[in-house]
């Protein structure tokens, strides 16, 4: 029985198909050509895509795959940010250290709140990692010393490759790009292997997994703790590209900012968080003309798409087609006839 | 530290607190009675606070707090159909997720649509009208007339809502949809407008405590949803979801926790005094205050 469960784990919600391998192949190699024929600007915009795409996909891991719901991935984000900009502005230690690093301290952050977290579940989770990442925040904002308080963390330097200077947004796409390829090949691998199999088995039942052997608090656990490694690396690479960091960039609207893109995307799915934060940043960006009124049409696109298609652009339908709807309403009923019969 | 110091801290905290409270029983009717957690909860106080700013500076209404009350509680109600049309009633049966979300697009949406109305500046709310500065000696400490104002309309309130809660039918009616929806269907409740009550009544009771807010603090902004938002949620967890009373007393608990942390560690921790304690107190009571038994509604 659980290889049966385990081989329609891996059909169903995991397998490329020979066809989504392609246009993941073609999407791959125009995503390569296309910022060369950008303007800075629209490469800028691209990067921060990107970098929501690793926030999203941070927090995919817990929401999606997990089954849990933390709403608080910015925290995560913060203190990566400020690791990278510490380490970069005042020990000058290089770039590609630092990323590793914020990224490990954004796990251990991870560990941290997955302690009290692993008991909890729905609101009072939410609550808990949102308390968590305002926490941060706040922490960032008045430990003047190491942080800089209100003002900041400013002329973070530019990272460096074999002498090469990252220094335009064109430049820093190539990086954020590489960053995302890795990421979503460490995505999949995990979530297939035995500890993506657990995280799946405890989002669709927990006491079953439970039962099966399977130790929920700890696989809890890993889920905040490698789901926090990307946040971290995504806070890393807002420092080095915004160049400046101050803790108001890790505020509560962003965080649901981050919810609401992995939602609209389709959670549980590998690349619902590409399509998610494209769809929100590229319609942020596409009504800039109208000033004032974006904030209205955000939140009007945002509403819009619950309305339209509730479970995200990617997610599974969670009505059944026409012919599985005929099915079921014969086997119900030859099932009511059988009541019917031997009563 | 002498006693009159913590004794002024408490009254502030309490006074504090009950505004909180108010914003908790409208949070905790809400995902009572419709089920769902909202985020755009602090936009609706805000919307309240508006309304008092306005009742004040428009000179054609009278400037009465009974009239004030009504107004903060009619058009955050409103406001509130309108968000329940919008963010609840198509998503009643779907996972809760996804309300989440709507909420989160009417907040962003209510935020700058308020700051396009109201303008994006903090407006001094002009309390004195309203209000006489006069405070009352009590064992050496000074205790204000809107504190003792909002202690007044916050226990008039809580008396009315639990009127309404356990002597009317309709109250009867909400409290039980909150407790099985399915079942109050069977039993004739027409489910629909029930919830539509449970969140006009939710965010006009948080309207209320909106008007209190600014009257409080003498000034409104339309920015001041999501910290005030957060407090609520907080309070809310705290009662254990859904459990009016129990809300309110978490409310009233943030308030005063909140106040003692200011005071003996600086108000530029302020804002997280509210999630500490929270942290903790989940730590070891994982259903929050309610030690009792009952349904845990906040999967």
């Amino acid at each position: 029985m659980e290889g049966d469960v385990k081989s329609r784990i891996t059909k169903k919600s995991l397998k490329l198909s020979k066809r989504n391998l392609i246009i993941a192949v073609a999407v791959f190699i125009l995503l390569l050509i296309m910022p060369q024929f950008l303007s800075a600007y629209l490469n800028g915009v691209a990067v921060r895509v990107m970098i929501y795409i690793l926030l999203v996909a941070s927090m995919n891991i817990v929401n999606g795959y997990t089954g849990q719901f933390t709403v608080g991935q910015m925290g995560f984000a913060n203190v990566g940010a400020y690791v990278t900009a510490i380490m970069m502005t005042n020990y000058e230690i290089s770039f590609w250290i630092a990323v590793v690093v914020s990224g490990l301290a954004a796990s251990l952050m991870g560990a941290l709140v997955s302690y009290p977290a692993r008991k909890l579940s729905g609101l009072y989770l939410a609550a808990v990692t949102l308390g968590f990442s305002e926490i941060l925040r706040v922490i960032a904002l008045n430990w003047i010393s190491v942080t800089g308080g209100a003002m900041g963390i400013a002329g973070i330097p530019v990272p460096e490759i074999f002498g090469f200077r990252l220094s335009t947004p064109l430049s820093t796409f190539y990086m954020v790009f590489a960053f995302i390829v890795i990421m979503l090949i460490c995505n999949y691998c995990v979530i297939s292997s035995k500890v993506g199999r657990a995280w799946i088995s405890i989002r669709e039942n927990e006491e079953a997994a439970k039962s099966l052997g399977i130790n929920t608090y700890r696989y809890k656990s890993l889920g905040f703790i490698y789901g926090g490694f990307w946040a971290g690396i995504a806070g890393a690479v807002m420092a080095v590209f915004y160049r400046f960091i101050d803790s108001n960039m890790f505020s509560m609207a962003d965080n649901f900012d981050v919810l609401a893109m992995m939602i609209i995307g389709g959670q549980g799915t590998l690349f619902g968080p590409i399509v998610g934060s494209t769809l929100v940043i590229g319609s942020l960006e596409a009504f800039r003309f109208t000033a004032a009124y974006r904030g209205i049409i955000f939140g009007g696109v945002i509403i819009f798409m619950m309305w339209v298609r509730p479970q995200g652009i990617l997610g599974k339908s969670t009505k059944d087609g026409p012919i599985k709807m005929f099915y079921n309403k014969l086997v119900s009923r030859s099932k009511a006839n059988r009541k019917g019969g031997t009563a | 530290m002498t006693a009159a110091f913590i004794f002024e801290q408490l009254i502030n905290g309490l006074s504090q607190g009950s505004i909180f409270a108010l914003f908790a029983i409208g949070y905790a009717l809400i995902v009572g009675v419709v089920g769902m957690a909202t985020l755009c909860h602090g936009e609706v106080i805000m919307i309240g606070g508006f309304m008092a700013f306005f009742t004040i500076s428009l000179s054609w209404i009278p400037t009465n707090i009974i009239v004030m009350a009504l107004i903060c509680f009619i058009v955050p109600a409103l406001v509130g159909i309108v968000i329940h049309i919008i963010c609840y009633e198509k998503f009643l049966d779907s996972p809760r997720h996804i309300s989440l979300v709507c909420t989160i697009g009417m907040s962003i949406l209510l935020i700058n649509l308020a700051q396009i109305v109201f303008g994006t500046q903090t407006q001094g709310v002009r309390t004195n009208q309203v209000i006489q500065p006069r405070s009352f000696e009590v064992f050496g400490v000074f205790i204000g007339m809107i504190e003792i104002t909002i202690f007044i309309v916050v226990i008039v309130l809580c008396i009315l809502l639990a009127l309404f809660l356990n002597k009317t039918k309709y109250g009867v009616v909400l409290k039980a949809v909150s407790q099985n929806r399915k079942a109050a269907a069977l039993m004739g409740v027409n489910v629909k407008r029930a919830t539509m009550v449970g969140s006009l009544l939710g965010c006009g009771i948080a309207g209320i405590g909106g008007m209190l807010f600014a009257l409080y603090y003498s000034s409104i902004s339309p920015l001041i949803g999501p910290p005030v938002m957060i407090r609520a949620f907080s309070a809310t967890v705290l009662g254990g979801m859904s459990d009016i009373s129990m809300s309110a007393l978490g409310g009233i608990v943030i308030g005063v926790m909140e106040n003692f942390g200011i005071a003996f560690a600086g108000s530029a921790m302020r804002d997280i005094f509210a999630f500490m304690f929270l942290i903790l107190v989940l730590l070891f009571l994982p259903e929050g205050l309610r030690l009792g038994g009952g349904r845990r509604r906040g999967r």
